[in-house]
């Protein structure tokens, strides 16, 4: 069996991806929350799963946990079906919501919840703790959210599972924590393990995922490389300087007046516009790359989304 | 606030209402008041007024209701007013809930206030119930509303001990069962009371005494109802008074935040199930033991009193009772009565599955690592094995009460009657264990009013003469008097096979079906 970064595990010639859905459908009641999904990470990816609030983020987790049976559609951890008894064991999973038990001290759940699982590293835990800050002898009850979700982060990265499954793992976490909860993703990667990052955090998924999933409505609407999503989205120019009309050049989607230039939106290659803008008295021109927020809302704001 | 206690009020007034009426049928059926002339040696009984008070008089069939079930009825209303009172505010500043409450428009005060009277309507709808229930007899009027007034009056106790101990103690396990116990023991106080002469004094202390004392149908002691009424008035004050002060989420006396880890039950799902129920089984254990000491204690007086007065025995006989004039039949008869306690202690340990599963704690277990199967099996193992645990201290503590007494029980009498009602538990364990995956929301209070209803049938209905086929619903009814008779081998077989079943297919199902909260 070899294992490389940014590919899947193979095993004789057969490649198992770190995650697979195939047409993964749930409905509770009639009511579809995640309709035919089909998704692949593989080992050694961090992919962003994004999407509005009752999307069917968490849904589509709680399946890749086996913690749902799918309606439809089926899903695997490492080419066994998610739940199974391998599954389990070869992932790691953060709740955005952490529930504990309250009595328990914060190292004795550590302890539980690694015995539970099965392997540990019980040296990379301890240094984990240091690294979050983490009072461990402090009871849950008496922690703090974000105590409560170091807790939850620090078992879930020790394990060293195959496939990390975070769902909004940073919620209640101050600024310096996110930061020590990226590095740690960062060296996860590195060190080969999948992960699939449910966040609203834009800024976290921008710096961490190459790749993003997006789901609406049940429905995945797009899966994709950040790159590949910029080029989408219609480029914003800042021209300073007194120049003619360019709303009729292809490509340029809007014109808004500065007070010493104009705002100009491009869709598409940017080519006609500099060809136009060449010709033109230019003192400066400002451009910036979309951030994934705008993209985000590109996609999710029905009125000017691309796919609608 | 009812919203939360609506289901358990409704089931708890239902069943009173029911015993309320089966006891007036049952004293017509008795031959109303001309037989009951003979039956008044039976208020002469120690260990009968331990069992269910005292009484002066059981000339109607108020006076014989409020005799024979009246304590019960108490203690279940006390009972209910305790437990609600925790659940509506102890865990609602837990989970909390009561945060929202406090910093909105309802206010720190308020909410509790909100609280009380929620606990203060319910005690009334118990007190309101039984009046009815009596008037729909044609009892006395005066006697109907003393009686209804003063076991409003011991639901208020039960609700104000439980909203003092929500201010004491905190979490609200540790403060239900504090508020649990406390209820219980105030009623072994009134047994050691009744139960002989010399201890008659202790009668004061007690809200089950002072009804006692009030005499509903008999002396009509009015100046009663007043400790019924100033206690709880004066514990409320105190808990009003000690939230005030105290932080919210908080409580006087807490585990403390900080602790060294203890992980050697930590290491497997089967250790953790014991750790889980570890306070509780204590707590059951203490409980039923001091019961088991307090019987004990009287086993002799009783046995020695009916053997003495034939007319006695056979009017125990005639109560369904005949097995008591000797020690194994004394012994017998409490074991078979223990079997409802026992089955509630299984419906408390196995609903703590539902209750982690509620609250989202099995997620990530059963998310990564550990089978659902195996996290049930654990935890259906732990509760048989402590209930084992709880069955053989009480045989153990009623051994001891009797030695105490001076009187003579062998142990193994006392172990043998306590394993027969012990083999109700595998059937207990296959029902609760369907509610726990089906219903999880429901499993307490869906298993208490069942339990409470079987043993309702399995006490009053062979004596009421019922069809077999209603009798043969409850469980408890197959239980014989051991050791004074052998044990229903084929009954303990069936108990285990229906048990077994259930467990498997609620298994399967718990490892099939989708975990939420």
């Amino acid at each position: 069996m070899t294992q490389g970064v940014g590919g899947g595990i193979s095993f004789l010639l057969v490649t198992l991806h770190a995650i697979e859905a195939r047409a993964l459908t749930k409905s509770f009641g009639g009511a579809l929350a995640v309709d035919s999904l089909d998704l692949i990470v593989e080992s050694g990816e961090v992919v962003g799963f994004l999407g509005p609030n009752g999307a069917g983020k968490t849904t589509t987790l709680r399946l890749l946990l086996g913690l749902l049976r799918p309606s439809a559609g089926e899903a695997t951890i490492l080419g066994h079906p998610c739940g199974s008894s391998f599954a389990r064991q070869h992932v790691g999973y953060v709740a955005g919501d952490v529930a504990l038990w309250p009595q328990l001290t914060g190292r004795e759940t550590l302890s539980l919840l690694a015995s539970l699982h099965g392997s540990n590293d019980d040296a990379y835990r301890d240094q984990l703790i240091e690294r979050f800050e983490l009072d461990p002898d402090k009871r849950i009850r008496a922690y703090s959210k974000g105590n409560r979700q170091k807790v939850a982060i620090i078992a879930a990265l020790a394990t060293r599972a195959d496939v990390l499954l975070l769902d909004e793992p940073t919620s209640g976490l101050d600024p310096l924590m996110e930061r020590a909860f990226r590095e740690a993703v960062v060296e996860t990667q590195q060190r080969g393990q999948a992960v699939l990052l449910s966040s609203h955090m834009l800024s976290e998924v921008e710096q961490l995922c190459a790749r993003v999933a997006m789901i609406r409505e049940g429905r995945l609407v797009k899966v994709a490389d950040v790159s590949e999503l910029r080029a989408r989205v219609d480029l914003e120019f800042e021209v300073i300087g007194e120049v003619d009309d360019l709303s009729d050049v292809p490509g340029v989607t809007s014109v808004e007046p500065l007070d010493d230039g104009v705002r100009v939106r491009v869709s598409g290659p940017p080519g006609p516009l500099l060809e136009a803008l060449s010709r033109q008295p230019v003192r400066s021109l400002r451009t910036r790359e979309a951030s994934l927020e705008e993209i985000f809302l590109s996609y999710y704001d029905q009125t000017t989304s691309p796919d609608s | 606030m009812w919203r939360q206690v609506r289901l358990a009020t409704a089931v708890m007034l239902v069943l009173m209402a029911f015993v309320v009426r089966v006891g007036l049928t049952t004293f017509d059926s008795a031959g109303g008041a001309k037989g009951m002339t003979a039956f008044m040696d039976l208020l002469r009984n120690p260990a009968m007024n331990a069992l269910y008070g005292r009484a002066t008089s059981l000339a109607t069939a108020g006076a014989f209701v409020v005799w024979r079930m009246g304590m019960y009825l108490a203690l279940g209303a006390a009972l209910w007013a305790g437990l609600a009172a925790t659940r509506l505010t102890r865990s609602a500043e837990d989970d909390g809930t009561w945060d929202l409450l406090v910093i909105g428009v309802t206010g720190r005060r308020p909410a509790l206030k909100t609280a009380i009277i929620v606990v203060a309507e319910g005690g009334v709808g118990a007190g309101a119930v039984t009046f009815l229930g009596l008037m729909s007899g044609s009892q006395s009027v005066t006697g109907s509303t003393l009686f209804g007034a003063a076991l409003a009056g011991v639901a208020w106790f039960g609700g104000a001990i439980g909203l003092l101990c929500a201010q004491l103690f905190a979490p609200r396990r540790s403060c239900s069962q504090i508020a649990l116990v406390s209820v219980g023991l105030m009623f072994l106080l009134r047994m050691l009371a009744d139960g002989s002469l010399a201890n008659g004094w202790l009668r004061w202390l007690t809200p089950f005494g002072w009804l006692e004392n009030v005499d509903s149908f008999g002396h009509r002691s009015w100046a009663w109802t007043l400790p019924l009424l100033i206690v709880p008035a004066l514990a409320i004050a105190a808990a009003l008074w000690i939230q005030g002060r105290r932080d919210i989420g908080g409580a006087l006396w807490v585990h403390p935040d900080r602790s060294r880890a203890h992980v050697m039950l930590l290491a497997s799902p089967w250790r953790f199930a014991w750790r889980e129920r570890r306070s509780s089984l204590v707590a059951w254990a203490v409980g039923l033991a001091a019961i088991g000491v307090v019987v004990g204690y009287l086993t002799d007086a009783l046995v020695s009193f009916s053997r003495s007065n034939p007319a006695y025995a056979r009017l125990l006989n005639q109560w369904g009772y005949g097995s008591m004039i000797t020690v194994k039949g004394f012994v017998a008869e409490v074991c078979v009565m223990m079997a409802l306690a026992f089955s509630f202690l299984v419906v408390t340990l196995l609903t703590m599955v539902s209750a982690d599963n509620l609250q989202g704690r099995l997620e990530v277990p059963f998310a990564t690592g550990t089978g659902r199967v195996k996290w049930l099996s654990a935890n259906l193992a732990a509760t048989s094995l402590g209930l084992l645990v709880v069955a053989l201290a009480s045989a153990v503590a009623m051994w001891a009460g009797a030695e105490f007494s001076g009187s003579s029980v062998a142990l193994s009498v006392t172990l043998k009657g306590m394993l027969n009602s012990v083999s109700v538990a595998p059937l207990i364990v296959g029902v609760a264990a369907t509610f726990v995956v089906w219903l999880p929301r429901f499993a307490f209070t869906a298993m208490a009013a069942l339990l409470s209803l079987c043993y309702v049938i399995s006490m009053l209905g062979p004596i009421l003469h019922w069809p077999t086929w209603l009798l043969d619903v409850s469980p408890f009814h197959f239980l014989h008097l051991v050791p004074s008779e052998a044990p229903n081998w084929g009954a303990t077989t069936m108990f285990f096979l229906i048990g077994a079943a259930l467990t498997t297919v609620a298994s399967i199902g718990f490892a099939r079906g989708d975990l939420g909260r």
